[in-house]
């Protein structure tokens, strides 16, 4: 490990990206985040392509830590993984551009609340068995899918009003064509 | 308040399916959606229900409420006459997400905090200018304060279409 000596600038400037990491760190946290992902992920917002070595050194998390949250940010389609050129390891690169990225989580919602309203429909037929009616916590579901329903549409008609999917795929394909 | 068996086996299984989806699609901790999401249903929890419906210790209970309770999903009250805290879901957190995330407040804090780093960067512009790191801090900076100029607007307009919509709909049944 290369412990060079940081300039002072240099020194300040790791200060004011530790501030952005916190600020942004703490929107993770809101989502419900660990406060260690949120860490790591906002780290890899702002540098776009990391290494674990790397990480380790800006957050000071062990080892297991940063590779734990590494898979994490992986399987959620956050980075992808790929082998450093003529060396051991890997690097890791953000899915996308921050703006890209930013706006996915819109399209993914979209996405969620179409798997969420799906499911429900499975669980509506599994409840709807008069049998169950009279039983205990049947009460507690049927509140629970009764404001479901009401609620789910309203967000699909929020999303088309707004047309968030569509802004969205045009501004992909324009980051798109601008690569070629 | 034990539930009839068959009624529990539905209950597990939306548990587990936000349990499991919520992490995929936000990035958050599975056993926090796992408590969140027995919170859709029961609403009204202590952290000793939620060890025996979950089977996770008291440790992970534990940590998985207060980040529930910091970040206003649910509340917190002693039981009168005990040490005993009964955790509350007033409300699903699709129904209000500005209350849920307290946008305007985090918001508001995060702009201002960001406008001060913007100024910093630009005070140590002539000697950073060159680090690549600078670049690119400097640039999520900026796209940040763009976007989040944004967002009340944006969400004022969303929280009054759903409350609307949310209106209409009950009217209808």
């Amino acid at each position: 490990m290369k412990h060079g000596k940081t300039a002072p600038s240099e020194e300040r400037l790791r200060r004011v990206e530790h501030k952005l990491v916190e600020i942004i760190g703490n929107f993770g946290y809101l989502k419900g985040r660990s406060a260690k992902t949120s860490e790591v992920m906002a780290y890899i917002y702002i540098r776009q392509e990391v290494t674990q070595q790397l990480l380790r050194e800006l957050t000071g998390f062990s080892l297991g830590t940063v590779s734990a949250a590494l898979q994490d940010l992986e399987e959620i389609g956050f980075v992808s993984k790929h082998p450093i050129p003529n060396a051991r390891g890997y690097f890791y690169r953000l899915a996308g551009s921050p703006s890209q990225v930013l706006s996915r989580s819109m399209l993914d919602f979209q996405g969620y609340l179409s798997e969420i309203s799906g499911f429900l429909e499975t669980v509506e037929a599994k409840l709807s068995k008069p049998s169950l009616s009279t039983k205990l916590g049947h009460s507690n579901l049927r509140s629970f899918l009764d404001e479901m329903n009401v609620l789910i549409p309203a967000y699909e008609h929020v999303l088309q009003k707004f047309q968030i999917i569509r802004l969205d795929s045009t501004r992909k394909q324009e980051g798109a064509t601008s690569h070629q | 308040m034990v539930f009839d068996p068959e009624i529990r086996r539905i209950e597990q299984e939306i548990v587990d399916f936000f349990a499991e989806k919520a992490s995929e699609h936000t990035g958050r901790h599975p056993i926090v959606s796992m408590v969140m999401a027995y919170f859709y249903i029961r609403r009204s929890l202590t952290q000793r229900d939620l060890r025996s419906l979950t089977g996770f210790s008291a440790g992970a209970i534990s940590k998985a409420v207060r980040q529930l309770v910091d970040i206003n999903m649910i509340t917190r009250e002693m039981i009168p006459g005990t040490h005993t805290h009964r955790y509350k879901m007033e409300m699903l957190p699709f129904r209000s997400p500005s209350y849920f995330l307290q946008t305007e407040k985090t918001l508001e804090i995060a702009h201002k905090e960001l406008v001060e780093l913007k100024k910093s960067l630009d005070a140590y512009g002539d000697v950073m200018r060159d680090v690549e790191v600078y670049q690119k801090v400097y640039a999520v900076v900026a796209h940040l304060l763009e976007q989040i100029s944004k967002v009340p607007l944006f969400m004022t307009l969303i929280e009054e279409e759903l409350e609307k919509f949310v209106k209409t709909e009950k009217r209808k049944r």
